[in-house]
């Protein structure tokens, strides 16, 4: 019989529960924070409270949708790291009492992992391609951009890892730059459709092997501003589409340029995308080019398991679930985790 | 005491924050100002590469903090505080569990929790120069 799990996951600023029989998915609730928008960004004290508040009604519901007691639970796994440590607190001891509680095994998670395995995630209604071993997935989110070699469900490795800044990163600090208000990624890709990418060159990062940089962007888009400003206290607002559908095609030009590197060198095909700037429109766009110019075989996962969820706990639990990797409730969550 | 450095190009910052550790190692704490782009947090990863940091220095602006281990087991704490808005907001990350923790503590973006810096701290000045070059002032706090 397929195990049930429960996924937990709470590292940043969204709390989110889910509940997969097998590989298929029968609920995924995420409560989103708005308080956050406010402020310009993720803050911490309010991110803990937050789900502490959260947690509990989140779990319900993603129970009552699926349609499963407590006591059909096979196991409960929760995001372990890598986050904000008050974030991670809550969901990891959530779980634990939920696992005392029932007695069912705990599964710890690494959050960059699951966002890999959320290719995995199958639908109810119908089964979708899923990547085949060894793929390459380019992650990319507000604090994630690294090309990772699958080799196998839980064995995975990182070619290539920014040094710096992450590609969210550079797209929100640029946004709030031109005045834009968080979070800014999504809104300079609605802007970048009505502007020209080749209005403006801004400079690519030299940087070896398969490593991103993008502080190097943000500075210079800010000189490349502050210099046009002095000259046109408009410029900003007259060029607004035209910055952003520069800046975006830079972007998406770094974060291609080292994946087509890497699967050039590595000579794979099965190529993935994951994280939540795989919203991103020219990113897209840029990534399914390669099916024809390379012959990848391209996936992306449905927008709700891109950015962080508990889907993608739950279906990275299944897999350790099969390997019986259990933890004890000594476990603790960790802040800074490597895949 | 106070001491001022100029750091001529990007390639210059490791000599600089050689010359600069020893000051920072004294303070423990040490708040980093500075315009967004100046190179607040390519110079912290000069102070740590300095200090043996072999993990990736990354920017902690999503993640608040980061967490290195140096030479020695040495541990260093990276902050990034420009997401928060008012002091208050560090209270629950436990702060305190860091700053007095008698590890260094490196800040980016400390005018956002200005009141609850310790009085003991380094402060650090970071400014372009005309001809692009950085001027790094550091003094005691008080």
């Amino acid at each position: 019989m397929n195990p049930i799990i429960l996924g937990i996951e709470s590292s940043c600023d969204d709390t989110s529960a889910a509940i997969i029989k097998g590989d298929i998915i029968l609920s995924n609730v995420v409560a989103g924070q708005k308080v956050h928008e406010e402020y310009g960004g993720v803050v911490p004290e309010l991110a803990s409270r937050a789900h502490q508040q959260n947690i509990i009604p989140v779990v319900h519901k993603a129970m009552k949708d699926a349609g499963v007691k407590s006591g059909d639970v096979s196991a409960v796994a929760f995001t372990r790291g890598p986050g904000l440590m008050g974030s991670l607190l809550v969901g990891t001891s959530f779980a634990k009492g939920f696992a005392l509680a029932l007695d069912i095994p705990l599964i710890e998670v690494n959050h960059l992992q699951a966002h890999v395995l959320a290719h995995f995630i199958q639908e109810p209604d119908q089964k979708h391609e899923v990547p085949e071993f060894p793929f390459l997935c380019l992650l990319v989110s507000g604090g994630n951009s690294q090309i990772v070699l699958v080799h196998d469900f839980l064995h995975m490795e990182i070619i290539g890892q920014t040094i710096d800044d992450a590609a969210g990163e550079a797209f929100d600090k640029c946004a709030k730059v031109i005045g834009l208000p968080y979070p800014g990624g999504p809104l300079i890709d609605k802007l970048a459709q009505e502007g020209d990418p080749e209005a403006f060159e801004f400079s690519k990062p030299r940087i070896a092997n398969f490593d991103y940089s993008f502080s190097g962007l943000k500075t210079s888009f800010l000189y490349f501003l502050r210099d046009n400003v002095k000259k046109d206290p408009d410029f900003i607002e007259r060029h607004k589409n035209d910055l952003c559908a520069s800046l975006q095609k830079t972007i998406v030009d770094i974060l291609m340029d080292k994946l087509i590197a890497a699967a050039k060198k590595t000579g794979i095909k099965e190529i993935a995308l994951a994280g939540g700037v795989s919203a991103n429109s020219g990113l897209r766009q840029a990534f399914m080019e390669g099916e024809e110019k390379y012959g990848w075989n391209i996936y992306i996962p449905k927008f709700g398991y891109t950015t962080d969820n508990a889907a993608m706990i739950a279906i990275t639990g299944l897999f350790k679930y099969q390997k019986k990797e259990f933890v004890g409730q000594e476990v603790a969550p960790f802040a800074r985790m490597a895949l | 005491m106070e001491h001022s450095f100029i750091i001529h190009s990007e390639k210059d910052v490791e000599r600089v924050a050689s010359e600069a550790v020893p000051f920072l190692k004294e303070h423990k704490v040490v708040a980093f100002y500075g315009d967004m782009g100046v190179g607040k947090t390519t110079f912290i990863k000069g102070v740590c590469k300095v200090l043996g940091v072999e993990d990736p220095v990354t920017s902690p602006s999503f993640a608040i903090v980061n967490e290195y281990e140096g030479n020695d087991n040495q541990v260093i704490f990276h902050f990034d505080f420009y997401r928060l808005k008012d002091v208050s907001e560090v209270f629950d990350m436990g702060y305190e569990d860091y700053f007095f923790s008698d590890h260094i503590c490196l800040i980016e973006w400390p005018e956002k929790i200005a009141s609850v810096l310790p009085d003991d701290r380094l402060d650090a000045y970071l400014s372009e120069n005309e001809d692009g070059s950085r001027n790094l002032k550091i003094k005691s706090a008080v």
